[in-house]
């Protein structure tokens, strides 16, 4: 076909799809605007009633009874916002708006919507009923951690860690890993998940250190050090020793900054060697100043002079951690030209404008 | 009679040779559109997932994680004394768990300093400076507020240029994630949120994020916040407010749905400070260094068999101030083409080299193919209609028909565009600014899409004569604070 009899036909065919494009916009636009003014409308009557039990306000059960006699049209136009309410309020409020909820048979509903055939239903169930802190429910989240569909599993992970169902900790472990290039369960709602489930998932979590998934490890390491599950501590100097990643290895020293003792504080010191990866070395420095033993200040000291500044300045403030003894410490050092003595005196200056030293201390 | 001879010789050669060249041309034009289109449509499928997710995705709970990593916003800056206190209160009041603010003195030569000493009441410390990166600026000092609490530092310097401030800046920074954003960028206050959720979900794999950047050219500023968003009166910046959204929101956004983004904006980039130490930092003698940098996060990643990602986060999080005069857009639009071609062709061994999976084989080839010389080929179509209508051999009727095609199908590209904003963001509220945008999408290709052109033509001629590298002033106006 010569380009003379294509042109028109394609210009015929571009013109219309630019006005179908333009009626898609319009449409959008008037759709968005009539439900947006329609929400408005309908809920403008109940709003104060919606706001005195999310302010707590409602002591005689006036606004809840009122809400719960709310025609279902209006109901569903409702929700959303009653459920909105839901992760921003706590106490008697969250629980008035839990059996508004439960009174209006959305427990059941979610409950029903965990089997749904569509992903977003039953991550909608599944936030749904995290959002109540029903611990009865967590036996129907748990097989959602290996739903097919990602979200689903991030909102049944996140449930379960609200509900604080530790049944679900391997679970969620499992949810982590990466499967056909595919990442699993996004680490921070794991971490988050997990940490609310508090101790008792500990051997979960020591197990989880030996996994060989790096994000599993690298999880399991920080819940342990922000969960203070000192029993991982011997299981993360291992994985400080081994680990293949630097970022693994780092979230190890992190965590044993706050869970180790004075084999651990041994096992931090040797890896602020030189021979180490700046980014390992640096966070060894840090979580020996977490550690707080005095044996590690004279490591500590020896690397004010390191040839990595930066390595220096956290080694000064590590040394501010100790308390007294470790400013008097860098006192001693903070005279003279020298790097050791820059680092010392850059760090005692920003103690002492926060007033977390005094100039005596400073000084001694 | 000799003439005429020849003139009749040319004629029918050009008009064989338009022949031949017609459909190709055409088809060019097509695969170009078609491909963003397909772009905007990958992206549009990523959009919608996130309306979808809204109701569940917890962005109270991103706020209280203990996974979200530090931040430190480094901000280069030369003489903004204008806009510096107001920007630094907005970024030190963004929502974020931990992030610093780092200031960097270019040298300023106006009261940039005195204006932040006065509004932080900073002191000087004996804070040393850090050379993870290689810098060419002698530093002057470092001062932080007296309280010690509030995280702000200032690192005064000599004057070096932008690239080895945000290098000082690096150096000076002591979180884990960077943040590099230009001093009278207005960033929403959930942006850190927003940008580093992707190191959150995947701490080990991603190294860098970047995130869109809007026309705030009309918008409403309060204390260094966009309180409502409007759109300008000019039509430069309407048109430039549908180019943002097709290319760098859409475009941008395919590209990282398809695994294989290799250009994230420096206006609000996200790095991992550690990646960007071992890579070497941004190179101070490149003009595109944002490109520039991605493209070496790329190959040193991949060189190194490491597993990664470079995600891109198309909620609008940063607004800049866009071009209102030709004049500033030709040094602009300049400078971004000096910047890809000299990127494009530092990385060419990338090309068509299967090592580098869809960068090396999708993304680079794309970029050689439709963005680096759709120029050249733009200005050489145009000519040879030109000449054709000139010598006779092409009719009015086929000209105008032929240009309605090519150009028909670049406004069918914007309008959709346009309508997945619409029926996502929807960021323009008002129908009269609905209005313009659709005038501004045809528009842009009556005269705007054939100067950028020319201009970007320009830059790439610029960078073969050797001719020295030139930033240029970007003349602001100023915003109704």
């Amino acid at each position: 076909m010569s380009a003379g009899r294509l042109l028109p036909i394609t210009l015929a065919v571009v013109g219309i799809l630019c006005l179908l494009a333009i009626a898609a916009i319009v449409i959008a636009k008037i759709h968005r605007r009539r439900a947006g003014d329609k929400s408005r409308y309908l809920l403008s009557a109940y709003r104060n009633e919606l706001l005195a039990i999310a302010s707590d306000e409602d002591e005689e059960g006036e606004a809840k009874e009122v809400l719960n006699a709310v025609p279902m049209p209006i109901w569903e136009r409702l929700r959303p916002s009653v459920i909105a309410f839901l992760p921003k309020v706590r106490g008697t409020a969250a629980e008035d708006l839990s059996e508004l909820l439960r009174s209006r048979g959305e427990i059941k509903r979610a409950t029903k919507m965990l089997t749904s055939r569509s992903g977003v239903g039953r991550a909608r169930g599944a936030y749904l009923l995290g959002l109540v802190r029903n611990r009865d429910l967590a036996a129907l989240l748990i097989p959602l951690l290996a739903d097919r569909n990602a979200d689903v599993r991030l909102v049944a992970a996140r449930s379960l860690g609200v509900i604080g169902a530790t049944p679900a900790a391997d679970g969620i472990l499992r949810a982590l890993r990466t499967t056909r290039g595919r990442m699993g369960l996004p680490a921070w709602v794991a971490v988050d998940s997990l940490l609310g489930m508090g101790v008792e998932i500990a051997p979960a979590i020591e197990l989880g250190l030996t996994s060989d998934d790096a994000a599993v490890r690298n999880v399991c390491a920080q819940v342990a050090g922000h969960g203070t599950i000192f029993s991982a501590a011997p299981q993360l100097s291992i994985l400080l020793a081994t680990a293949t990643e630097a970022e693994v290895r780092v979230s190890a020293a992190m965590a044993l900054g706050r869970v180790g003792g004075a084999n651990e504080a041994v096992a931090l010191a040797r890896y602020t060697n030189s021979s180490e990866v700046a980014e390992l070395r640096r966070t060894c420095a840090i979580a020996l100043g977490d550690l707080g033993r005095q044996e590690s200040m004279d490591t500590l000291v020896a690397l004010l002079g390191d040839d990595d500044r930066r390595l220096a300045q956290l080694a000064a403030d590590s040394l501010i951690q100790f308390g007294e003894v470790g400013s008097a410490k860098l006192a001693t050092v903070a005279v003279g030209s020298s790097p050791s003595a820059r680092a010392a005196r850059g760090a005692i200056d920003l103690a002492k404008l926060r007033g977390q030293i005094t100039a005596d201390t400073s000084n001694s | 009679m000799f003439w005429s001879d020849i003139l009749e010789f040319f004629r029918q050669g050009f008009s064989s040779g338009l022949e031949i060249v017609a459909i190709p041309v055409l088809i060019y034009f097509v695969i170009t559109n078609t491909s963003l289109m397909l772009l905007i449509g990958v992206a549009a499928w990523g959009f919608g997932g996130q309306q979808r997710r809204k109701d569940f995705a917890g962005r109270e709970e991103t706020m209280t994680s203990q996974l979200l990593q530090g931040v430190s916003i480094v901000v280069p800056s030369y003489n903004e004394e204008a806009v510096i206190v107001t920007s630094v209160q907005a970024m030190l009041s963004l929502e974020y768990p931990r992030h610093e603010v780092i200031v960097v003195d270019d040298g300023s030569t106006d009261g940039m300093f005195d204006k932040l000493l006065a509004a932080f009441d900073l002191v000087r410390v004996e804070r040393e400076i850090p050379s993870d990166l290689p810098t060419r600026g002698a530093i002057i000092d470092v001062h932080i507020p007296r309280n010690g609490r509030t995280r702000l530092v200032v690192v005064r310097k000599e004057n070096t240029g932008k690239t080895d401030s945000v290098s000082v800046g690096i150096n000076a920074a002591v979180e884990p994630l960077v943040v590099c954003v230009d001093a009278d960028s207005i960033l929403d206050p959930s942006a850190l949120i927003v940008v580093t959720k992707p190191f959150a979900d995947d701490p080990i794999r991603v190294v860098a994020t970047g995130g869109v950047i809007r026309a705030a050219n009309g918008c409403k500023v309060v204390a260094g916040r966009i309180v409502e968003v409007n759109l300008d009166k000019h039509w430069i910046v309407r048109i430039q407010a549908v180019e943002y959204l097709r290319a760098f929101l859409f475009g941008r956004a395919g590209w990282s749905g398809f695994g294989a983004l290799i250009l994230i904006s420096g206006a609000f980039a996200v790095f991992r400070r550690d990646i960007l130490v071992e890579v070497g930092g941004l190179d101070p003698d490149s003009i595109g260094e944002d490109f520039e940098i991605v493209m070496r996060i790329h190959r040193f990643m991949i060189d190194n068999h490491r597993d990664y990602r470079v995600q891109f986060v198309a909620e609008p999080v940063s607004w800049t101030e866009v071009p209102v005069s030709a004049k500033v857009l030709r040094v602009q639009r300049k400078r971004w083409h000096r910047g890809m071609w000299e990127t494009l062709w530092k990385y060419r061994g990338m090309l068509f080299n299967p090592r580098y999976g869809r960068i090396g084989l999708v993304a680079l080839p794309y970029f050689w193919l439709f963005e680096m010389i759709a120029p050249l080929l733009e200005l050489i179509g145009l000519v040879t209609i030109a000449l054709g209508l000139l010598l006779g051999v092409t009719s009015a009727n086929y000209v105008l028909m032929f240009m309605a095609v090519a150009y028909g199908y670049a406004i069918l590209v914007t309008l959709f565009a346009l309508a997945m904003e619409e029926l996502t963001f929807h960021k323009y509220t008002r129908w009269s600014e609905l209005g313009a945008l659709l005038v501004a999408s045809v528009l842009e290709n009556i005269g705007y899409r054939q100067a950028t052109a020319w201009w970007r033509l320009e830059g790439w001629w610029a960078s073969l004569r050797g001719k020295e590298q030139v930033w240029g002033t970007m003349t602001r106006q100023g915003f109704n604070d």
